[in-house]
């Protein structure tokens, strides 16, 4: 228990004095997850938007194919990854593996299918008179297509703060693409996994409570967004 | 009097057993039409179709006075108020702004003809409150006020009164009996069947899909 107690103490006191390498982890984690939820929900809003509005052929397939990729385990996309960056893979020539932007990219492809998932969702489930409302008042059928976006815009929002709180608590992509280099690819999940099996258990727990910290904001605004829907 | 729209040997199939049926329907410029019938009568759809929201399978839509028209330029020269509106997140000046906007009005007029309408409605001093915080009541004229801001030709009202407190009744009322002489073309649907009297006008009645009866109808 002295242990566990101490080692808190200790964790406390590296966030209260801003320790710089876990800082540098902190900056590296949330720039990759930014970036990557960045790239992702420009991917997936409007995707998610006009499968939601739009009915055409292989409608079902996408949307059963959204459903698939939203269960896709996080070290199989690093696996594929890997594969296309590896210096024998595709991309080799590119020099992306183990650097952040292999993260980003990483993130991109895990979240894409979830903010899109989540918009469509939102878009499904809008109240149908949102449409015709635009439509009776005026609207050009683009404009009462943008009058209903701007109505979930809560939605969409919370569908984008599901897919950060998925990116800023992921393993598998960041550990496999990024390769967990000190001062570069070092996220907050793969240097928890690395400090505490080094036996750096108060470092590993005061990424820890950050990381815990951030999911509760996270959460903290999902609710104030689905309140707002 | 010049017709305003004309339909003509209209049929539309929503499902295998129900069709709306309009042999001949001419409206009138600045006429009040009460539009009576059981639920399920086809009330709701045939002021559908007269906005233009429901393409029939068969049959003519006419303008006489707009040959040349386009869909959308015609369509902003109807309005169409549903029994439960759906108001717009935000402001009651929100919603009567999308319409406007919609047709490039410039600012400086959005807010005199909102001031204006929502004085009409007896809603002056609501235009920064919340659409959401409104009652029922309220709500109504805000959708029957967001609907007037636009100066339609032809005002589709279905059940106006239906969702109100009855001592706002009077009130909606009135606003309607003035519209005709501003150029406005109302067409109501209503399941009072006194609301025909005191709105005076002329009678249309919808039976099973049908049009079938057309009385002139004055105020008692």
């Amino acid at each position: 228990m002295d242990y566990l107690v101490e080692s808190l103490w200790q964790a406390l006191i590296l966030i209260s004095t801003l320790d710089r390498q876990l800082l540098q982890i902190i900056v590296t984690s949330l720039y990759a997850s930014i970036c990557g939820v960045l790239i992702a929900s420009c991917l997936g809003i409007p995707m998610g938007v006009l499968v939601g509005l739009k009915q055409f052929r292989g409608r079902r397939l996408i949307i059963t194919l959204l459903n698939t990729l939203m269960a896709l385990p996080t070290v199989v996309v690093g696996l594929i990854l890997y594969g296309l960056f590896s210096r024998q893979g595709p991309f080799g020539s590119l020099g992306l593996l183990f650097t952040p932007t292999a993260i980003i990219i990483g993130l991109s492809i895990l979240t894409a299918p979830l903010i899109a998932n989540y918009s469509l969702t939102v878009v499904v489930g809008a109240d149908q008179r949102i449409l015709t409302t635009a439509t009776t008042l005026g609207a050009s059928p683009l404009q009462a297509k943008l009058l209903l976006i701007r109505e979930i815009r809560f939605g969409v929002v919370a569908a984008v703060v599901v897919g950060f709180g998925r990116a800023i608590s992921e393993v598998g992509v960041a550990m496999m693409l990024g390769g967990n280099i000190r001062g570069s690819t070092r996220t907050m999940t793969t240097a928890i996994a690395l400090e505490t099996s080094k036996g750096e258990f108060a470092f590993g727990l005061a990424l820890g409570i950050i990381l815990l910290l951030v999911a509760l904001l996270v959460n903290l605004l999902l609710n104030y967004f689905q309140q707002k829907t | 009097m010049n017709t305003l729209i004309s339909l003509k040997n209209i049929c539309c199939r929503l499902s295998s057993d129900f069709s709306l049926a309009v042999a001949d329907l001419d409206l009138q410029a600045g006429t009040i039409y009460t539009l009576i019938g059981a639920n399920g009568s086809g009330k709701s759809t045939l002021l559908k179709v007269l906005a233009l929201l429901l393409t029939p399978t068969e049959g003519t839509i006419r303008f006489p006075s707009y040959p040349d028209l386009q869909h959308l330029q015609l369509r902003r020269r109807i309005t169409l108020v549903e029994q439960s509106p759906y108001l717009l997140t935000g402001t009651v000046k929100d919603n009567l702004c999308f319409g406007l906007k919609v047709r490039k009005i410039p600012h400086h007029q959005q807010q005199q003809i909102i001031e204006q309408v929502l004085k009409q409605v007896c809603l002056s001093g609501f235009a920064e409150r919340k659409a959401a915080t409104l009652s029922s009541g309220e709500k109504q004229r805000v959708a029957l006020a967001r609907a007037l801001v636009l100066k339609p030709e032809l005002l589709l009202l279905d059940e106006p009164t239906a969702n109100i407190d009855t001592s706002s009744v009077p009130l909606i009322e009135n606003l309607i009996r003035q519209l005709p002489p501003q150029g406005i073309t109302v067409v109501c649907a209503t399941h009072d069947m006194e609301q025909p009297q005191r709105l005076g006008g002329t009678l249309l009645r919808m039976n099973l899909g049908r049009l079938d009866k057309l009385d002139s109808n004055s105020r008692h």
